[in-house]
Parts: structure tokens; sequence; C-alpha cells
């Protein structure tokens, strides 16, 4: 039975603030190694994982024949693709980190995280209504 | 990895970029010093930067997680550049001496890129907070 609490899009919802955290860490990692000689720019590709995350009922999914299995429909936080961006030849120490895209990546995924979290919110919001019998407050 | 454990990321940006700072400082400093305790002018120094797993056991995205540490500071090995100038203090024989192979462009460039690394950093900061203050806000 789909019940509105924990269906697909609340339980993809905490998925992607998941998401938009991890790729956070992983830009201020980036940033911390803007001048570590080799060091690859690591980022999150996320219009591949997040259709996997919301979009589990289109896609293949592990079904739970038991009621002791664990969820398996791509709710493991750590699992994601983390996509490693080369060098460019002109590259002189093998760094693959350019501050400008960090920086616009880090406040993007500041504001994906925060219309997310507000999401999140209205959703609550509303269940809170429906359980306080239509009255607001 | 919790929101708050990334303030440790852009810690250790933030220190590897001040030492880098520091060191610039004292390269610009000694741009002109003939005379060191170890004999010979003032050598170029940098700090080596090495990217440090934060937890190799942790799960798939903790482990593509690193932190900045400074391997040490090295000194760059250039030969120093030789002027005549007998009246210095540090002559030879011959009135040639020896100054720091500094060039003093070269460091203005360095400082501008550490100060700009910096503010990276700081920024990052900044954004964290942000982002755990609305973690907190989730459901009011």
């Amino acid at each position: 039975m789909k019940t509105f609490l924990f269906d697909t899009l609340h339980n993809g919802l905490g998925r992607v603030l998941d998401l938009r955290r991890s790729q956070h860490t992983l830009t201020v990692a980036n940033l911390a190694n803007a001048d570590t000689p080799g060091y690859k720019a690591k980022v999150i590709p996320f219009d591949t994982v997040l259709s996997e995350a919301v979009g589990g009922s289109e896609g293949v999914a592990l079904r739970q024949t038991s009621a002791l299995h664990l969820d398996a429909a791509g709710m493991d936080p750590s699992r994601a693709d983390v996509e490693e961006i080369e060098a460019p030849p002109w590259s002189v120490n093998g760094n693959s980190v350019v501050a400008e895209r960090e920086s616009m990546r880090l406040n993007e995924n500041s504001v994906m995280y925060r219309a997310v979290a507000k999401g999140v919110s209205s959703r609550m919001a509303l269940l809170r209504y429906a359980a306080a019998d239509g009255k607001s407050g | 990895m919790d929101l708050l454990d990334t303030f440790g990321i852009s810690a250790s940006g933030l220190t590897a970029q001040r030492v880098r700072l520091q060191t610039v400082a004292s390269n610009m400093a000694n741009a002109r010093t003939t005379r060191t305790e170890d004999g010979g002018p003032y050598e170029r120094r940098m700090p080596g930067f090495m990217a440090e797993q934060i937890d190799p056991f942790g799960n798939q995205l903790d482990r593509e997680l690193s932190k900045v540490t400074i391997t040490g500071i090295e000194k760059s090995g250039d030969d120093p550049i030789i002027v005549y100038d007998p009246g210095h203090p540090d002559a030879d024989e011959e009135g040639y001496v020896e100054y720091p192979n500094i060039n003093i462009l070269n460091e203005m460039v360095d400082l501008m890129s550490t100060s700009r690394s910096y503010e990276a950093n700081t920024k990052a900061v900044d954004v964290t907070k942000q982002m755990a203050g609305q973690a907190l806000e989730i459901g009011r």
C-alpha cells in the first residue's frame, strides 16, 4: 500500500538531500585541494543519479519480497558514482580543479539544497494540515 | 560524512594556504638575503601539498573525500644569481656576491593565487554553515 508519508517522492527527496550534501562535501574537498599536484576534481553526475533516485519506479528496481528485506530502491546514500575530471593537457601540475567552476557548483548546489529542503518542508506542512483536521496553525 | 565534518576539509585548505602565504612572505622578505645560518644565500622555499583521504575505510563516497596536508617546506634548489659587487660584505675574493634566485613577480603572482584560494575556502565554510542551517529549518 502506498502512503503519502513514505512514497517514492518522499524517499526520493531525502535521497536528493543526501546527494546534495555529498556533492557539497566533494566540492569543498576540491576547493581545499585546488593547489595539490595531481589532484583530480570529483563530482557527482546529477543527471544520471537523480533519475535513478526519484524515478525508481520506471527503471529496473529490486523488489522486496519479504518484510525483512532492506530497502533496496537506490536509497543507500553511500551508493553514488563519483566522476573524476581529467586534468587538461595545459595543466602544469596535473591538477584538474578549476576554482571558478567549483565556486559555481558550490552556489548552485546550495540553492538546490535549499529548494529540496523547502520541498520537504511543504510536504510536511501539508501533512500537518491534514493531521490537524484542516485547521491551520 | 556529516555536514559539520565538512568544516575540517575547509580548515585543512585554509591552513595549507596560510602556510603557503607565510612561505611566500618569507621568500619576498629574503629576496636579497646573502647570508644564512647554513652559509650561502637564502634559497626560495615552497610548501608541498598532498591530498589525504579522510576516511579510507568509510563508504564509497567518504573514500572519495580528501583534505589537503602539507608534506613539508622544500627548498627550490635553484642556482643563486651571481652579481659583481666588490663592496658587499659577503663578496668573495674576486668581488662576486651570490644573491637568492627569487623573482619578485613570481612571488606576487603566487601571493595573489594564495589569497584567492584562501578566499574560496572561506566561502566554502560560509556555504556549509548556510546548508547546515537550512537542514535545521526542515519542517518549520
